[in-house]
């Protein structure tokens, strides 16, 4: 007897498995399809939304374009170490001084750091990154100049991948330590001590302290949240331009595809959603890969 | 009384079952494998003399040759010593046990008896082996601390590995001895 | 129901008589041990075997009657018939050999509640037989057994009017039981023995001799192999004794060639004295104080030779003890412990002479020290390449460096070791060349520690290696785990997710990628001097090997096994022997020799290496991870 075959009782077929009824037990009946649901909670997005949350994507690539200019500079001896010291302790002292001001505004977090942590942590950052930085210069000597540059671009790349844009204060373990990694590997190839000792505070700035500011504005000021994006894109662009205009390019076309190309593909696209829920269980495959990462 | 019948065995070679009756209490069974096939040696040896040879043409070394030589002989040796089985005889002696033995081609047989009071039953089995199910004759042993648990099974003409219209025919007649004690 | 009667194979052609042996407990089985020849006294019989199984332990009994006719003698039946009511018994067997006939006829004879004696025919033949015997019994007797009949005359003219009353009521109830007896008809199997082999056979597995025989319901054969073992004394009665009993049974050769064994044997006991008084000193020095101190305690317990020192000294004990080996598994320890013994012995006395012979002590001495500079010439050239860029590798030059240079200090500390050490190697190798008298097990020993000693710097180099390989390989998965943002969770033994602070990520990607580079130089370093460091530790795990082969080979028991493979029995196994129509059926009893594998598994003497050992895989695991290896096993390191 097939699972549709039964021949119509009296008796009402229940979706019960306890009493005995006189249905195969792989047996059901019209109403089955009556309870299927599709795409359950589904979210109606505009263009214009989208676009701007797409905007920090794009604003964190021209981060990484930012940062690969001014090695390139460095690299081609166009920018001293001390200017580049200078600027960036200039850079910090603004920026601190701002997130400074934008979180007494509100007063939002449970336990706010002291000025003397903060003060201890960046001395750990300036000595360790000075103590090590004779050891980082001769580190990648022996090895090829191609090997460092495939593995800094797949850090970054890895740093893009994984940066957590939702929410990008604290920074991800894994974006941070990736980008980190990937300046390592470029300072290494700088002439001097003192040129790697730069970059790396560079670095530490770019990657890991301006997310946190920026995280700030957008929850305080949207409105500058949006025009600072759009400023670091065209600073992004106009670096790499003066360097290397190929990449300018390749860069222009990035940014346009990902703040405007993809969110329309992602509204057009929304109508084809198709998902159906219904009374029975979906088998679920739970792969346990973390095993294989450790 | 001696009868001779020609079953196969799982992989369909011919292989002969011989009864014969002692007594009404005493049975043995013999299975006969074919003996090993002169084309088959034949085939392995050139097989191993070739590959001997295209070495031999390359590294120029008399040594390949005569150590495929040695390898065959002794590669032989340990077939018919070791693995090569040419008969495999079961003989049960109503109230006393059940012997079998298996002797290989080189003639070294080696033999193991089984108590009658250590055996449960007699029965055949079926097992999946490779991509079929097989069937096998096995003798139940008695677990001494618990009398009606099996505490092991020892299958019988493991090598031969005969099939069931075989099988039935040895199981019958060990049963009738079974029932008779 | 099926009689099994075990028949050993010398009293087949043994004159009529008795059948003396014993039924096996829980199984219709019996036993036929010897046959007491005619004429006898019913009496002494009873007496003789009373002595026997006082001093055996076994239950005996009469079982029945044997006879082979001879010419003249014929129809016996009526008085075997009589003997069962002398020797009372619940059945009564009358086995009967037919003139050109090899097969036996067997008649039961059993006796019921009230004493009647019942005849259960086995062959119809013997009904024929039967039927006359009134006449034929008061012809055939002879003088002799005339005799024997009126010491017993009372009992027996009781019985025979008893019998004379049965013999009319069996006459009635023949009929009925006939044809019961044809459905029934109670079947006989001859399993013939051959006695020597069975009685000194060891049947295995071995059973303790703690279980009592007579309660353990244990099988039929090891019950009839244990029953054949004990009745030994049975055996000493010979056949040109002149006594009143004539018997037959196995009889051994004769006592001449046991002359040396039994002058052995005085022998060894003084042999045995000195060995204790020796040992008892020995144990004195070894108990001294300044030995259990703890530097002294972990060297010795790391010398191969200290080790192989206290494994003899504790094969001496056991043999020099007084007490005789108890039981079969003891007595083979024992044995193979004595041959092991003098077989080290015998090779180190080979190898001594070998050495003092020709002075080959000094030409070892001469070359050993050249090849140590060798070697350490060798270790510094690859020091030198490894130095540069070894196999095209790019190494970080700084860590290079620094670690061929450390390495280099240590190779010129050796040197100068060795140099230092020159003058003195050739008396160390004369003095040690002298332990080679204690066995071929001390010389190897000591030639593994001197390897140990002289091929120092190598561990040395190993153990730099593998720390430092170690110190990194540790660093880099803790600081992996922290550049994916989990660490390491000790209560839980598992991965967990942890947001760290900035400072401490950005520190451990700086560590990180330093640690990272400079794997690869590291690493280097450790897999040549591991490589070396193998190849010494191959080379002593050979001297190992081969120590503890000669320590635990049970060479007695597998000559035992080669010359007299039936001394150590792993079953039985049975062989039809003829078959005559209408006899009953015969079954040869030979003994299943164990397999030389087994043999060796089970009477090895138990070793150090004996323990497991580590697999290849966490060998492999060790050698990644850094782990020091070594070709003792830590004593720690064992769990039970």
């Amino acid at each position: 007897m097939g699972p549709d075959g039964a021949p119509g009782p009296a008796v009402p077929w229940r979706k019960v498995l306890w009493e005995r009824q006189p249905f195969p037990d792989n047996y059901v009946d019209q109403r089955f399809l009556e309870e299927l649901r599709r795409n359950e909670g589904i979210r109606q997005y505009r263009y214009w939304t989208v676009v701007k949350e797409a905007g920090f994507v794009g604003e964190q690539l021209s981060c990484v374009a930012i940062f690969i200019t001014l090695w390139l500079y460095m690299e081609q001896g166009q920018l001293s170490p001390e200017r580049l010291l200078w600027s960036s302790l200039i850079c910090a002292l603004l920026g601190y001084g701002l997130h400074q001001a934008l979180t007494s505004q509100v007063q939002s977090g449970c336990e706010p750091r002291t000025r003397l942590a903060d003060l201890q942590s960046a001395t750990i950052f300036l000595s360790f990154t000075f103590g090590f930085s004779p050891v980082l210069k001769t580190l990648t000597e022996s090895v090829s100049t191609d090997t460092v540059y495939a593995m800094s671009a797949m850090m970054l790349l890895a740093h893009l991948v994984s940066f957590p844009y939702a929410q990008p204060s604290p920074p991800g373990s894994l974006s941070l330590n990736a980008a980190l990694f990937a300046s390592v590997c470029l300072a290494s190839r700088l002439p001097g001590a003192l040129h790697t000792f730069a970059m790396l505070s560079c670095a530490l700035l770019v990657f890991a302290l301006w997310p946190c500011l920026l995280q700030r504005l957008r929850e305080k000021a949207p409105s500058h949240f949006t025009g600072v994006c759009v400023g670091v894109c065209f600073a992004g662009v106009g670096g790499l331009g003066s360097q290397w205009p190929g990449g300018a390019v390749l860069l222009a076309l990035a940014l346009g595809s990902v703040t405007l190309l993809c969110p329309l593909l992602l509204v057009r696209l929304q109508r084809h959603k198709d998902n159906i829920q219904g009374p029975w269980d979906e088998a679920e495959i739970q792969e346990d890969l973390s095993h294989f990462l450790h | 009384m001696m009868e001779d019948e020609t079953f196969t065995d799982i992989s369909g070679k011919a292989i002969s079952l011989s009864c014969q009756d002692h007594s009404s209490l005493c049975k043995e069974f013999v299975v006969s494998v074919p003996k090993v096939s002169i084309g088959k040696v034949m085939v392995y040896t050139c097989c191993v003399w070739l590959l001997a040879y295209v070495v031999f043409f390359f590294t120029e070394n008399t040594a390949v040759l005569s150590s495929a030589i040695f390898i065959t002989l002794v590669g032989m040796m340990l077939h018919i010593h070791f693995v090569k089985v040419d008969h495999e005889t079961l003989l049960f002696i109503g109230s006393l046990g059940i012997q079998l033995s298996s002797s290989y081609a080189s003639g070294r047989e080696t033999t193991t008896f089984i108590e009658m009071g250590k055996i449960k039953d007699i029965v055949i089995n079926e097992a999946i082996y490779m991509h079929q199910i097989i069937y096998y004759l096995c003798v139940l042993l008695k677990d001494p601390s618990e009398p009606n648990a099996v505490a092991r099974v020892v299958p019988l003409f493991q090598s031969s590995k005969p099939r069931l219209n075989c099988l039935v025919k040895v199981y019958k007649s060990c049963q009738e001895i079974l029932s008779k004690c | 129901m099926v009689l099994k009667i075990f028949f050993p194979q010398c009293c087949n052609r043994a004159d009529s008589g008795l059948l003396v042996g014993r039924w096996l407990s829980g199984h219709d089985s019996a036993v036929v041990l010897a046959v007491i020849h005619y004429p006898f006294i019913p009496g002494q019989v009873k007496q003789y075997i009373q002595q026997i199984q006082a001093r055996s332990g076994v239950e005996l009994s009469v079982l029945g009657s044997w006879s082979l006719p001879k010419e003249g003698q014929e129809g016996m039946e009526s008085f075997l018939r009589d003997l069962s009511t002398i020797f009372p018994q619940k059945r009564w067997l009358q086995i009967n050999r037919e003139l050109g006939k090899t097969g036996f006829n067997c008649q039961v004879l059993s006796r019921d509640q009230n004493g009647r004696v019942i005849p259960r025919e086995i062959k119809k033949k013997a009904d024929k037989i039967d039927g006359d015997d009134g006449e034929k019994k008061g012809k055939k007797k002879t003088k002799k057994e005339e005799e024997k009949e009126k010491e017993e005359e009372k009992e027996k003219e009781e019985e025979k009017e008893k019998e004379e009353e049965k013999e009319k009521e069996k006459e009635k109830e023949k009929e009925e039981e006939k044809e019961k007896e044809e459905d029934e008809e109670e079947k006989v199997i001859f399993v013939h023995y051959e006695q020597r082999k069975v009685m000194l056979s060891q049947l295995h597995p071995i059973e303790n001799g703690l279980s009592d025989p007579t309660t353990d319901p244990t099988s039929e054969l090891r019950q009839m192999f244990r029953s054949v073992a004990l009745s030994q004394p049975l055996f000493f009665l010979d056949r040109y004794d002149d006594g009143p009993l004539k018997s037959t049974h196995w009889q051994s050769e004769g006592r001449e060639a046991s002359i040396i064994v039994e002058l052995l044997k005085h022998s060894t006991l003084p042999l045995c004295v000195l060995i204790r008084w020796l040992l008892s000193i020995w144990t004195w020095i070894c108990n001294i104080r300044v030995f259990s101190l703890s530097p002294l305690r972990f060297l010795s317990s790391k010398l191969s030779t200290c080790v192989q020192l206290s494994y003899r000294t504790e094969h001496m004990r056991t043999l020099s003890s007084q007490k005789p080996a108890a039981g079969h598994t003891e007595f083979m320890r024992k044995a193979n412990m004595v041959v092991s013994v003098l077989l080290d012995v015998a090779l180190g006395m080979l190898l001594m002479w070998w050495l003092y012979k020709d002075n080959h002590i000094s030409m070892l001495a001469n070359t050993l020290v050249p090849a140590a500079d060798h070697v350490a010439k060798e270790l510094e050239e690859l020091l030198q390449w490894l130095m540069g860029a070894p196999a095209g590798l790019k190494m970080n030059r700084a860590l290079d460096q620094v670690l061929g240079r450390f390495f280099l200090y240590h190779i010129h500390l050796w040197i100068s070791y060795i140099h230092l050490m020159s003058p003195f190697i050739e008396g160390i190798l004369w003095y040690g060349g002298l332990s080679a008298c204690f066995g071929l097990t001390f010389a190897l020993s000591l030639l593994s520690d001197m390897v140990a000693l002289l091929t120092f710097h190598i561990y040395c180099f190993y153990v730099y290696g593998a720390r430092l390989y170690c110190l990194k390989i540790y660093g880099l998965s803790s600081l992996w785990r922290l550049f994916r943002g989990k660490k390491w969770n000790v209560l839980r033994q598992r991965v967990d997710s942890c947001s760290y602070d900035l400072d401490q990520l950005f520190i451990g990607t700086l560590l990180f990628t330093v640690l990272l580079f400079l794997l690869p130089t590291t690493a280097l370093y450790y897999l040549v001097f591991t490589l070396l460091r193998l190849v010494v530790v191959l080379f002593q795990g050979v001297l190992h090997l081969s120590v503890d082969f000669i320590n635990s080979f049970p060479l007695f028991a597998v000559a035992l096994r080669i010359t007299r493979s039936y001394r150590l029995a792993e079953g039985v196994k049975f062989k039809v022997l003829c078959e005559e129509p209408g006899t009953a059926l015969h079954l040869l009893m030979e003994i299943n020799p164990l397999k030389s594998s087994t043999v060796v598994q089970l009477y090895r003497t138990p070793t150090y290496s004996c323990y497991p050992k580590d697999s290849w895989a966490a060998l492999a695991k060790k050698l990644f991870v850094g782990e020091l290896i070594y070709p003792w096993r830590h004593k720690t390191t064992k769990t039970d």
